[in-house]
């Protein structure tokens, strides 16, 4: 497996009175290639689940573990490395840096550590940009651009570093249904093309039709899937 | 890319933010290094006049002591006199290796007869003379000759001219000595022989004659033997020379002193306020960008940023604004110091020198590091905060 979670919960203390189990005593093996897609209703605690996967979020009890290794038993550096090299992340959020443009929002992820067997960063990252369909933007900054081509944007950079999971909360819920399906079939084609283990978190349960496995969340434990 | 890189690409982003950080850098420095170069200025001025001087006690008439300290320091013209034989009286004074008299006169202001107005002038005793005489050996290697003068280094020959014109008597001026900042620097130091010989000829050629009271002397400058203690002499002197204040070196200039520490208090006041409330101010802006930013921070930890690499990239583009700020306001410090440095010796009433070259440098750099630690600390602890928030609390609204 290359993603397991073991009875794993997530408590929010966000006052005295006010305590919420985000997720809560789940279980998950996700194995080498598939395309797993969560859904669930808001608050259900799927991006809760997925945070505690990448490593963002530290479970209040149960193990996190990465190719067998627990996340959690290692130091910042150790996590923050395996997070640049091994995970690929598209937020639901715009998450580009305003002041970089198209092309230095691809190639950040390289300055915290990335290996790239020799090819210039640039390159690597214009032939994503490519990949995505945005070849003629790489100069472009993101206010210069559509929410959708800013997601592939983002597509593009959460696979700079050849990861072998690819993260994606919520990737079109900013986004028309024309550009849903567009971005979407670009998940497809990428997990087609690369064999990269994608988990990716919907409240449209339409969209699980593009994944290989669907799981369905409420009330922050799997109730199917 | 690099993270320096993404600090230059996060200031030039957020124009406002970076714009009040930098200003602040640009005040904290050029305060600090105007207030230092003035304190460093005066003191530095009032030591260079006490070694030009020479003099381990200064003998001046009864009451005459703030205004022969004044024509000192400011190069106010003044006039003050004691009988001559004070002069033996003093030297003989137990300890005592040299006591040499000094007339204190005045040029005429706005008269035509002298090409220098408000000038003071120094008469002193060849014979005797410790101030002018060993700067002359060195210099000129020969004494003045009558009609001869030298100058502070702020006294020059009008232009056009050949000589300086005093109560219409010509006097060939054979060269400046090296600035103190104070009114050393404006006044004419000349012998005996001539200022008697300015006085003959200025009864016929000027509009005032210049009037030197027979057997009178301004003040006798005193030279202690080795390892004899200035404040017995000077105690020895009240008892045995009437109507004369000794003053001792330590003591001269005391009320400027006084005046001048009172002043640099306040400025270094203010100079404390403005570096405490400028580190609030931009405490509170990067605490202010930090929770701006704390989704984008999310993202770069997401991405692989470690804390380190976080509180790196935080406190990279305070130091680039400190630096920057901080070079702009040392110039512009430097520069306002220099430029207005006769204003503010006039407003404030103090003596000041520009410092060295190799001194200014050491001042600049300290000014620079004082901006680059203030601010980079002022940044510190949002910046520490924020790297130690996990990155999806830190991506939540």
């Amino acid at each position: 497996m290359i993603v397991s979670l073991q009875d794993v919960t997530k408590v929010y203390t966000i006052s005295q009175e006010n305590i919420v189990t985000a997720v809560r005593g789940v279980s998950l093996e996700v194995g080498r290639g598939e395309f797993v897609i969560i859904t669930g209703r808001s608050g259900s605690g799927k991006t809760t689940l997925l945070n505690l996967a990448a490593g963002l979020a530290r479970p209040t009890s149960g193990l996190v573990l990465l190719e067998g290794v627990d996340l959690w038993s290692l130091s910042d550096r150790q996590q923050s490395l395996l997070r640049n090299r091994k995970l690929g992340f598209v937020f639901q959020f715009p998450s580009l840096l305003p002041s970089l443009t198209t092309l230095e929002n691809v190639g950040l992820p390289t300055i915290f550590g990335t290996n790239h067997r020799g090819q210039s960063v640039n390159d690597r990252a214009a032939e994503l940009l490519d990949l995505v369909g945005l070849s003629d933007k790489l100069a472009a900054y993101p206010r210069q651009l559509s929410a959708g081509q800013q997601q592939r944007v983002v597509i593009a950079r959460s696979l700079i570093s050849q990861p072998q999971v690819l993260l994606a909360d919520e990737p079109t819920s900013n986004l028309d249904e024309q550009t849903e399906k567009e971005i979407m079939s670009l998940f497809k084609d990428i997990h087609a093309a690369t064999g990269v283990t994608i988990l990716l978190v919907t409240h449209t349960s339409q969209l699980v039709s593009y994944g290989t496995r669907a799981i369905q969340m409420a009330n922050g434990v799997v109730v199917k899937g | 890319m690099n993270l320096i890189r993404l600090a230059t690409k996060n200031i030039a982003g957020s124009a406002f933010r970076s714009g009040v950080v930098f200003l602040c850098a640009l005040v904290v420095a050029g305060l600090s290094l105007s207030t230092v170069l003035l304190i460093r200025g005066a003191q530095e001025s009032l030591r260079l006049a006490l070694e030009r001087l020479g003099a381990d006690v200064v003998v001046v008439p009864e009451g005459e002591s703030s205004r022969v300290e004044t024509a000192l320091l400011m190069g106010k013209p003044t006039t003050a006199w004691m009988p001559q034989e004070n002069v033996s009286k003093i030297a003989n004074i137990p300890g005592v290796a040299v006591a040499s008299p000094q007339l204190y006169l005045a040029s005429l202001a706005n008269a035509s007869c002298c090409s220098a107005s408000e000038l003071f002038m120094v008469a002193f005793d060849p014979k005797t003379d410790f101030t002018i005489e060993p700067w002359l050996k060195r210099k000129l290697g020969h004494e003045l000759r009558l009609g001869e003068a030298v100058g502070g280094h702020l006294v020059f020959v009008p232009e056009g001219e050949e000589n300086i014109k005093l109560y219409g008597y010509f006097i060939s001026l054979k060269g400046n000595l090296e600035p103190t900042g104070m009114g050393l620097d404006q006044t004419l130091f000349l012998t005996f022989d001539t200022a008697q010989d300015v006085a003959r000829i200025s009864r016929t050629r000027a509009e005032r004659p210049l009037e030197i009271p027979a057997n009178s002397i301004s003040a006798v400058m005193v030279k202690m033997k080795p390892g004899a203690d200035a404040h017995t002499a000077a105690l020895d002197i009240i008892q045995k020379v009437p109507n004369v204040t000794p003053i001792e070196s330590p003591e001269l200039f005391q009320a400027y002193r006084k005046q001048i520490t009172g002043l640099l208090r306040g400025m270094l006041a203010v100079l404390g306020i403005t570096l405490v409330l400028s580190l609030v101010l931009i405490s509170l802006i990067f605490s202010m960008a930090a929770n701006e930013r704390r989704r984008e921070i999310g993202v770069l930890r997401a991405l692989g940023a470690t804390r380190v690499a976080i509180l790196q990239s935080l406190l990279s583009e305070a130091a680039i604004l400190a630096l920057g700020g901080g070079a702009v306001g040392i110039v512009l410090g430097a520069l306002t110091t220099f430029l207005f440095r006769d204003l503010i010796v006039r407003s404030l009433e103090m003596p000041f020198l520009f410092p060295s070259l190799p001194s200014l440098l050491t001042l600049v750099g300290a000014g620079l590091i004082v901006a680059l630690a203030g601010v980079t600390l002022a940044a510190l602890l949002p910046a520490f905060r924020i790297s130690l928030q996990e990155p999806a609390i830190a991506m939540r609204e």
